[in-house]
């Protein structure tokens, strides 16, 4: 259901400031989503004023100086802090991606960071992704395969394997699926982009023997159709993929073979 | 404690950018189109009613707000018109690269500003 406003619970508050203690002349406002779980509060932003001459060019450099120099209760997920992992996914300056990869330059004024959107907050900037994950699961991401002979390798032409570029490069940071309006009103049931993208890869991967079975699973109203290439998912991809066009693949892959 | 977990903000912080205008407007239009279908067809058959309550909505068009609001219908057939094409096109699998998307939505914003005109300056030279 489309639900404009945010739960009583969920309204953000104004929270703490933190002062410059640097004494630095070159200063930016990082203004943070705060939410502690075992205050029973509603959710707050605070404010922090960052010293921007000693910090390296990316979001997650903004963040570690805030954890290890300001204020040490900010809770973050991150991990590789080379855009491979996909763990410190956020929205930075309104839009989703990887706080690793992408630089604070490129975001006008105040920076502003959220969690992923229109997700159950766990703390601070970490979102609750079981949902998703369950999705992902239910798609059997997985090589299928009823050949008898299982000594032998599974050969694939370059043609075919060059089907899979574009789609195996994803590393379900979630960044496209929660951008995506259609996954905010109807995340339990449509299974966004990133599930959809995966989904693609299998399908098109010459040495799956459950094509068919694949498409006829996701062949659902809501389920698949319930995009309608409004992009964010392009646009947000960390990662330069195209959810969105997979999408539509298998859209025309369903519209022309007979299941 | 689970239950109390917060919603994270969504539409009130993401940023709009030129697809997404796009495809909103798209659903708005087309709900503006099919009432105003209805209006025109009920519209038509006052006629059945007598020429005068025809000519009530005449003058009513004929009014400076009126005129606003048959721009905005015709601003709104023609966005939907430009943007169902757009939709087609993508359908087919073509224009998903991100700079396309915004080229062909540029076209659309600003092609149905144009259309409008054309159209609005057409049905006043036949009238």
């Amino acid at each position: 259901m489309v639900q404009i406003n945010l739960p009583e619970n969920s309204k953000v508050k104004k929270g703490k400031y933190f002062k410059d203690k640097t004494g630095s002349k070159n200063l930016r406002k990082v203004n943070i989503y705060r939410w502690d779980p075992t205050s029973g509060e509603n959710p707050r932003i605070d404010t922090y004023e960052v010293d921007m001459d000693n910090c390296p060019s990316k979001v997650l450099d903004i963040l570690n100086k805030i954890k290890n120099e300001i204020d040490p209760t900010i809770a973050y997920r991150r991990s590789c802090a080379h855009g491979v992992c996909g763990s410190c996914a956020m929205n930075m300056g309104g839009k989703n991606g990887l706080a690793c990869t992408k630089p604070h330059s490129e975001i006008d004024g105040d920076i502003d960071i959220y969690p992923l959107p229109h997700l159950k907050v766990k703390k601070d900037l970490i979102g609750d992704l079981d949902g998703l994950y369950k999705q992902y699961q239910s798609i059997e991401p997985w090589l299928k395969s009823n050949s008898k002979s299982k000594t032998t390798e599974i050969i694939q032409s370059k043609e075919d394997r060059k089907k899979l570029d574009g789609a195996y490069e994803c590393i379900m940071c979630a960044c496209c699926s929660t951008s995506c309006p259609s996954y905010w009103w109807n995340g339990d049931k449509y299974l966004g982009p990133a599930v959809l993208l995966q989904a693609y890869r299998w399908i098109v991967d010459s040495r799956d023997e459950e094509r068919e079975a694949r498409l006829k699973k996701v062949a659902d109203e809501l389920k698949l159709y319930r995009c309608h290439t409004i992009l964010n998912c392009t646009s947000a991809c960390p990662k330069g993929l195209n959810p969105a066009k997979a999408i539509a693949e298998i859209k025309k892959m369903l519209a022309t073979t007979s299941l | 404690m689970k239950n109390k977990s917060p919603l994270s903000p969504h539409i009130q912080i993401y940023k709009w950018h030129i697809s997404s205008l796009v495809s909103i407007s798209h659903r708005i239009t087309g709900i503006i189109n099919i009432i105003v279908i209805t209006l025109i067809c009920l519209w038509a058959s006052l006629l059945l009613l007598g020429e005068s309550r025809y000519e009530t909505i005449n003058l009513l068009l004929d009014s400076p707000i009126g005129k606003f609001i048959i721009l905005g219908i015709i601003w709104s057939f023609s966005f939907q018109i430009l943007s169902e094409i757009r939709h087609l096109i993508m359908d087919l699998g073509y224009g998903f690269e991100l700079k396309t998307t915004k080229i062909t939505g540029l076209i659309v914003i600003f092609g149905s500003i144009i259309l409008t005109v054309i159209f609005y300056l057409t049905g006043k030279s036949i009238l």
